[in-house]
């Protein structure tokens, strides 16, 4: 580990917060996906509670205080609570959130009560366990820095070794015990790892913002990825990365590490949820709204083309009256199609210009190529499951495909 | 299509809903007459229940309406009682069959106010009629299929709306209670309701109703049974999968 | 009013007013809401003590209220986008909220005698020191802001009864009849963020979470009514504020910690021995039917 931290152009101290950081970023990210994806995410929330208690009796049996035997202490107590909170969740009638919730408040709950018993005991050798839950970034040690790296790279070889059936698991655990996959034993895999994460990490950056460091990576990294070892690939590289930058943002601002790298992971993930492609809330409003009013321009586009073909250029009022549309919609359709060269004026009535009606032509084939594809489509026989995006039949069909559906529209009469 | 004309229970005008890119309905027009056991049948997929949501409003819709006894459905909601897919409901939920027959009334309560006794010799009815008076106690999770349906279909009753929407009422319902709710709907139209239903059996929708929308993202037909249902809209709507199956099945859907 | 009845009473009306909001939230999957809550008002505490300079319980509550109502509403909204599950919202809310609290404590209000413990942490064995003057007589200032909340509490619940219980049983019935669904978790989501709020400036944090969970985790096991359900976990949440005191006074040990973990053990006892689903319950009607069909096949045998 020297190497490492003299190889960074840093204070030993501030070093030794970065490399920390990045692995509690890796550690908690990989592992916490497993937590999101299951609808558990607040299970770490519970753990990184319930190691009060643990780190309490830890404290009360070997009487010492180094960082070890508490971890010991807390990582004992983290799995008898994820235990619990599986095994409640399986006597069928409570939901998650509820064992978590009822798990929370004992353990923590038992922990006060022996952090009182053991202050009645001897007054001053325990200062400082209730601490144990705040996280002390400062206070880490390059052999703690070895230590987190050992486990982080332990849990990371296990889950890259089961990461198949812990797929399967994952996706649909009765599937996965009808193929002889031991469904108990990996759910308890994927419980141990979450509470190592949390062993690793709460003493860093304390216990409720260890809850952060879990669910940000997961969440961001999956707004970019449909496919699992991608999405924990790219999940630790978010943890990595927002523990990183955290770490430095906060030392040369001269404040607290978790809280800051915290920050960072959360702005991280509203951005994702903000703008990811295809998923993001605001690039589904934008292209929501530019569909919206593509289908409003081509409908106008439509009517205007049948009202030319019925009689005498239709006016705006005609068409808003023959098409039922808001006048607002209208005017606003009818101000793009301008903008295109699509329309042409005679005084207030319209008129289609040339390039005009070519677009309504393309239209109108686009539509009735669509309704032939619902109506014959299954007559073409594709040799595979086809469906195509009806704004682009050509693309998803293919060119082939597409005559045959045409030769087909026009063999038969519609009803 | 042979439009019920401006007095139609519930109407669609040219309704497309999508999920993504997929459309689930596309340009469907559709009306089901009034005082009529009406059904919606086709394939899976074809966007049965999507119509029934769009309609009232559970679902954003990309163009079109839904009018409902003539007037758009979000001004109509009044108008129109809703019997969603069971699977939606949290059948370990501390409520009895009383109280969830009793959510028919608080729309007429409104905010705030508690039901008044009319409402609940109201609910005492619609209990009766639907067989369930004597599980009024009973938790909603201790029912059987059948039973749990008769209770949702109570608390529409209860509503003392018009128009009736049932999404997939039988799913999962012996035959014998079907047979038994049907009767009871068929009764309703009677008294000059009208019900539209959600229906995934074709032989019983030709049994038993007297109109059927034929849907397949896009309305193959619509009008009274023998018509909408005929063989050539069958084939037409269920193509892929009454060819596979060759004249066995054209037998069946005929 | 004596020291030991004072404590008692707060806690038993941090029970009642928990405990008539808790069973709608174990209904509506969102029981870890109250622990959000009650780290997400560290920002509130600390813009208060930064603006006004000072920790009296009125500014104090309102400025944690503020970010508490924040934290809901944040969560919901991150919810509406469909894009994260609940549980996976929540996470993301209140971490972030509680963080900014702690840059706040650290970078500002160094130095100055705000410590976590004490400001968010509450400690229900001074109350019976805080006192306020009501109808000539002197009482316990928890147990008076605590009957306020449980009071409001208790008139949300009468008011809009049907419509929390329409809402959390049936979202899409809901909105078909004209019951906005939204709007009335946000109302319900307010009235938590200020009991929480209210309750662990006085109790403490955990208390509060425990006794928004806990009561109503154990009556849904043992009631199949709603009404019931209610009473049953403010019920309950009583019998941990008795017991729980003298427990602690008998231990020596923390009065919060002990109230707990009679909550919890009321969970055990609900879990292990209710009625109807209670795991005795359960494996003895299992073992029964397991018994007749057992007969019913030697009689087949014996007949065959």
């Amino acid at each position: 580990m020297d190497w490492l931290i003299e190889l960074l152009p840093l204070s030993y101290t501030n070093a030794v917060v970065l490399i920390g950081s990045v692995t509690i970023g890796i550690t908690a990210g990989v592992l916490g996906s497993f937590a999101v994806l299951r609808e558990r995410s607040l299970v770490g929330d519970a753990i990184a509670h319930a190691t009060l208690p643990g780190v309490v009796i830890a404290f009360i049996a070997s009487g010492a205080k180094d960082a070890s035997t508490l971890a010991v202490g807390a990582a004992l107590a983290g799995v008898a609570a994820a235990l619990l909170i599986v095994g409640i969740e399986r006597t069928g009638r409570l939901r998650p959130d509820a064992a978590i919730g009822v798990v929370l408040s004992a353990f923590f709950s038992l922990g006060i009560v022996l952090l009182t018993y053991v202050a009645n005991f001897n007054n001053a050798n325990q200062a400082g366990l209730d601490q144990y839950l705040f996280g002390q970034a400062a206070g880490l040690l390059e052999g703690d820095l070895v230590a987190m790296a050992a486990l982080c790279l332990a849990s990371l070889a296990i889950v890259a070794a089961l990461l198949r059936p812990l797929r399967a698991t994952l996706f649909d655990a009765e599937f996965a015990g009808s193929i002889g996959l031991p469904v108990r034993a990996l759910e308890l895999i994927t419980m141990a790892a979450l509470v190592v994460a949390v062993i690793v990490g709460v003493r860093t950056v304390g216990a409720i913002l260890m809850v952060a460091m879990l669910i940000v990576p997961a969440v961001t990294a999956r707004q970019f990825c449909d496919r699992l070892p991608t999405m924990l690939v790219a999940a630790g590289a978010t943890g990595a990365v927002v523990g990183g930058s955290g770490a430095l943002i906060s030392e040369s601002a001269a404040l607290p590490t978790g809280p800051v790298v915290v920050l960072v992971g959360s702005g991280a993930a509203v951005c994702a949820l903000l703008f990811a492609p295809r998923r993001g809330v605001a690039w589904n409003a934008r292209r929501l709204i530019r569909d919206r009013r593509r289908a409003v321009t081509e409908g106008v586009l439509v009517d205007v083309e049948t009202a030319l073909h019925a009689g005498p250029p239709p006016t705006s009022t005609e068409l808003m009256l023959a098409s039922g549309r808001p006048r607002r919609a209208l005017r606003r359709a009818l101000r793009d199609l301008d903008r295109a060269g699509i329309l042409e004026r005679d005084g207030d009535r319209i008129l289609l210009s040339e390039a005009g009606a070519a677009a309504a032509h393309a239209v109108l084939e686009r539509r009735d190529l669509w309704h032939a594809w619902l109506e014959y489509g299954w007559k073409l026989e594709l040799p595979d499951a086809r469906e195509p995006d009806p704004s682009d039949l050509r693309g998803g069909l293919g060119d082939a495909a597409v005559e045959r559906l045409r030769a087909l529209a026009a063999s038969e009469p519609t009803q | 299509m042979s439009a019920a004309g401006p007095s139609s229970a519930l109407e669609v005008r040219r309704l497309t809903v999508s999920y993504g890119s997929r459309p689930a309905l596309w340009d469907v027009d559709a009306s089901f007459p009034r005082g009529a056991l009406s059904a919606i049948v086709g394939p899976n997929g074809a966007g049965k229940s999507t119509l029934l949501k769009a309609a009232v409003g559970l679902l954003p819709v990309d163009a079109g309406q839904a009018l409902i006894e003539g007037q758009p459905a979000s001004a109509a909601l009044d108008r129109v009682s809703y019997v969603p897919q069971r699977d939606a409901v949290d059948w370990d939920f501390p409520i009895t069959v009383r109280e969830v027959v009793e959510m028919g009334r608080y729309r007429s309560a409104g905010w705030v106010r508690r039901l008044r006794p009319p409402d609940r010799e109201i609910v005492g009815e619609c209990l009766e009629r639907v067989g369930m008076a004597p599980f009024a106690g009973r938790q909603i999770g201790r029912l059987s299929g059948g039973q749990r349906q008769r209770v949702f279909i109570a608390r529409a009753l209860a509503q003392r709306a018009p128009v009736m929407l049932l999404d997939e009422p039988f799913a999962g319902v012996d035959a014998r209670s079907e047979s038994a709710l049907l009767d009871l709907l068929r009764e309703l139209c009677e008294q000059g309701g009208s019900i539209v239903v959600v229906h995934h059996d074709i032989g019983i929708v030709r049994a038993r109703f007297d109109w059927a929308l034929l849907l397949n993202v896009r309305a193959v037909s619509c009008g009274p049974v023998a018509e909408s249902l005929a063989v050539a809209k069958l084939r037409q709507a269920y193509a892929g999968i009454a060819e596979g199956m060759g004249e066995e099945a054209a037998a069946w859907i005929g | 009013m004596s020291d030991d009845l004072a404590i008692v009473l707060t806690a038993g009306m941090v029970a009642t007013a928990c405990g008539l909001l808790g069973p709608l939230l174990v209904l509506r999957r969102a029981a870890l809401l109250s622990d959000a809550v009650s780290h997400a008002v560290l920002p509130g505490i600390v813009a208060v003590f930064l603006l006004v300079g000072s920790r009296a319980p009125l500014p104090v509550i309102a400025g944690a209220a503020v970010f508490a109502v924040i934290c809901v509403l944040l969560i919901d909204a991150l919810r509406a986008t469909g894009l994260v599950k609940v549980d996976a919202a929540i996470g993301l809310a209140f971490p972030a909220l509680f963080a900014l609290g702690v840059l706040g404590v650290t970078s500002f209000a160094k130095g100055v005698h705000l410590d976590l413990d004490a400001t968010i942490y509450g400690e229900i064995a001074f109350t019976p020191f805080r006192t306020v003057e009501l109808l000539g007589s002197e009482l316990p200032r928890a147990v008076v802001l605590l009957s306020l909340v449980s009071l409001g509490n208790l008139l949300l619940l009468v008011l809009l009864w049907k419509e929390l219980k329409l809402t959390s049983f049936d979202q899409g019935f809901a909105q078909t009849t004209g019951f906005s669904p939204g709007l009335v978790s946000r109302l319900l989501l307010i009235a938590v963020a200020v009991t929480a709020v209210t309750a662990f400036e006085s109790v403490g944090a955990i208390l509060v979470v425990t006794m928004l969970i806990v009561p109503a985790a154990t009556a849904y096991l043992l009631s199949d009514r709603l009404v019931l359900m209610v009473g049953l976990a403010v019920a309950i949440g009583w019998i941990a504020a008795v017991v729980g005191h003298s427990s602690a006074a008998a231990l020596d040990a923390s009065i919060a910690g002990a109230m707990g973990l009679v909550a919890s053990a009321c969970f055990v006892l609900a879990l292990a021995f209710a009625p109807r689903n209670g795991l005795i319950a359960v494996a003895m009607r299992s073992r029964r039917r397991r018994a007749r069909l057992a007969q019913a096949l030697a009689a087949g045998a014996e007949r065959g």
